[in-house]
């Protein structure tokens, strides 16, 4: 190890197969530590930012050139944040909306993935074509009717007709997921048993499918669960008034109104309890992730 | 029993299929139909909604401001699918490397992942405020520059460029990152090893070995995952909406933020439609491409 790198990352396994390399290699991987490292700082940096800000007092943040590192650290901004805007209802409203449409959309896509992944009858290619089209295309080439839609309805400004945009928009992304997850876990040889045995197809797929396939269920009513909390388009047209505004909405309105220095504590903490719902389910659900997000798209 | 098991499937799928037409399918088809006619609020009752054809594109077409708008959607999304790419390319690398501390790596870059679009554009907005963002001092300490960079506010441009655009591309790419990376990264772990061992047999160098072994076995992936940013990129809002408004000077505007204003702040539903069926168009045109070939590999 005759190369000047710094200590931590001249450990045994960084450089194993170090004597296999040739000279350019050294150059490439100190290239791609420093690359690494400016990129770790990039990633890193607005969170960091975010959460000394929302715990330091306000004399603090009005010296410049900024502190990095507080010596004086206060909770007084999350109380304050609860002043300026109804904050704690706010995460309340997103909580009710967001489990209650990832429950909704969860149910009707299993039932719908269930028979997508397994049997084969006419027109599944076209349902399924047309799922994963309105997976993929954006929103917004669709808000205005839905919008004129929930408003005829008299739903504009109601949990319910927010639950329903939701419904409508995470729907097509479990099913897909969800596919994909029956078609790698839940063997045909289960239900092919319990038909022989008597069962019907309902009940099949109800007894002994579901019981089976229940921690990836889970996962994707988390993730739609996740889709709803992040929604900011949707929520703050369908539900933009008083007390019923979802917190992204919230965090929306006050970056809007600027509020100035004197408020940003209060906002950065604001941030910080709209991201912690997220990042508590988002822990659960991390082992999924790689085979969730490419079963909707890469196997169809 | 085949009737009972077509009656049974139908039942089953028939949700999710009302659901899906019912509030993706039939409302893009709607707001389609919506940009051939004229459809603004202040008229409506009066006039009602008549067939114009192709007026509202002719319209939005000689606005300065959506030619420009168009563009920034193109530039906004190339650069944010080149950095993404880039750096999900080098970053998924590491992540698959194998070091002490590797988990701890994978968790500190998928931060951001869970921070919802809204409060990244909260967070940035705060990093990059111009007196008081901490990397303006990093930059005046290294002496890299002499008054403050007005990231989200200083209107001097260089061809498509600009400040502003560079600082919302940014915060695109760090809120996408985690993503890329992770899709990457499941995809670099399918990789046979024996090909490794077989390059490093014949000599092959750390960037022969990527670029010889890594890029061919990724282009199937890599396909896929530059669909699904340019599709993204393409209609994305939140970011923009919030952060800039679409300013300073509409260089950060993009198309779903003026279809949205002109819905919404100007009552025009109309030329707010033909703005998102130029989205509805291209992304349409991406999706059907890249359907065919994923469902050409399932039949």
């Amino acid at each position: 190890m005759t190369i000047a790198v710094p200590n931590a990352l001249s450990r045994p396994g960084f450089f194993q197969r170090l004597s296999f390399a040739n000279k350019s290699d050294v150059f490439t991987r100190v290239l791609v530590i420093a690359i690494t490292i400016a990129l770790l700082f990039y990633i890193l940096l607005p969170v960091y930012w975010m959460l000394k800000t929302s715990f330091q007092p306000n004399q603090e943040i009005r010296v410049l050139p900024p502190i990095w590192f507080p010596t004086e650290t206060t909770a007084h901004p999350y109380t304050n944040a609860n002043r300026l805007i109804p904050m704690w209802r706010y995460v309340l409203n997103s909580l009710f909306v967001s489990v209650t449409a990832a429950g909704i959309s969860t149910i009707i896509a299993c039932s719908a993935a269930y028979v997508l992944a397994r049997f084969r009858f006419p027109g599944a290619t076209i349902i399924l074509g047309l799922i994963l089209l309105t997976n993929l295309i954006p929103a917004i080439t669709r808000v205005f009717p839905i919008y004129f839609f929930i408003q005829n309805m008299g739903l504009l400004n109601s949990y319910v007709g927010l639950i329903l945009a939701y419904v409508g928009f995470s729907l097509p992304f479990a099913v897909l997921m969800l596919r994909g997850y029956f078609e790698s876990a839940a063997p045909p040889e289960l239900e092919e048993a319990a038909l022989i045995d008597g069962c019907g197809y309902f009940e099949a797929f109800w007894r002994v499918i579901l019981p089976v396939c229940l921690p990836g269920i889970a996962a994707v009513a988390i993730f739609t669960f996740l889709n709803a909390w992040n929604d900011f388009l949707w929520a703050s047209l369908l539900l933009n008034q008083g007390e019923m505004k979802t917190i992204q909405v919230g965090i929306g309105d006050f970056a809007q109104e600027g509020g100035g220095v004197q408020y940003v504590n209060a906002f950065m903490a604001a941030c910080v309890v709209a991201t912690v719902p997220a990042l508590v389910v988002f822990v659960f659900v991390q082992r999924w992730l790689v085979g969730g997000l490419t079963a909707g798209s890469v196997k169809t | 029993m085949t009737r009972q098991k077509y009656l049974f499937c139908y039942l089953m799928v028939a949700p999710a299929m009302l659901i899906t037409t019912a509030l993706g399918i039939y409302p893009m088809l709607f707001s389609l139909w919506m940009s051939f006619v004229e459809y603004d609020l202040l008229r409506i009752n009066q006039f009602g909604t008549p067939f114009v054809g192709l007026d509202n594109y002719v319209e939005v077409f000689s606005d300065p401001r959506f030619v420009q708008t168009l563009f920034n959607t193109i530039i906004f999304t190339i650069l944010a699918v080149a950095a993404t790419l880039g750096f999900g390319l080098l970053l998924s690398q590491v992540l698959n490397a194998n070091y002490r501390g590797r988990t701890a790596m994978r968790m500190l870059v998928c931060v951001p992942w869970f921070v919802p679009p809204a409060v990244a554009s909260a967070i940035w907005m705060w990093l990059l405020n111009t007196d008081r963002s901490p990397i303006n001092f990093l930059l005046q300490d290294a002496g890299l520059i002499t008054s403050n960079i007005r990231w989200l506010t200083d209107s001097a441009t260089w061809g498509p460029f600009s400040i502003p655009m560079m600082s919302i591309v940014a915060v695109r790419v760090w809120n996408g990152l985690p993503f890329a990376v992770i899709f990457l990264l499941a995809a670099l772990q399918s990789i046979p090893r024996s090909l490794y061992e077989a390059a490093e047999v014949d000599g092959a160098s750390l960037w022969q070995k990527f670029w010889y072994v890594t890029l061919p076995m990724l282009r199937p992936v890599l396909a896929i995952l530059i669909t699904l940013l340019v599709i993204g990129g393409l209609g994305s809002f939140e970011i923009n909406y919030i952060m800039t408004g679409g300013g300073p000077q509409n260089l950060t505007n993009i198309m779903a933020v003026y279809s949205y204003q002109q819905a919404f702040s100007f009552y025009r539903f109309d030329l707010a439609s033909a703005a998102s069926g130029m989205i509805f168009i291209m992304t349409g045109f991406i999706s059907i491409f890249y359907l065919r070939s994923q469902l050409k590999r399932v039949a």
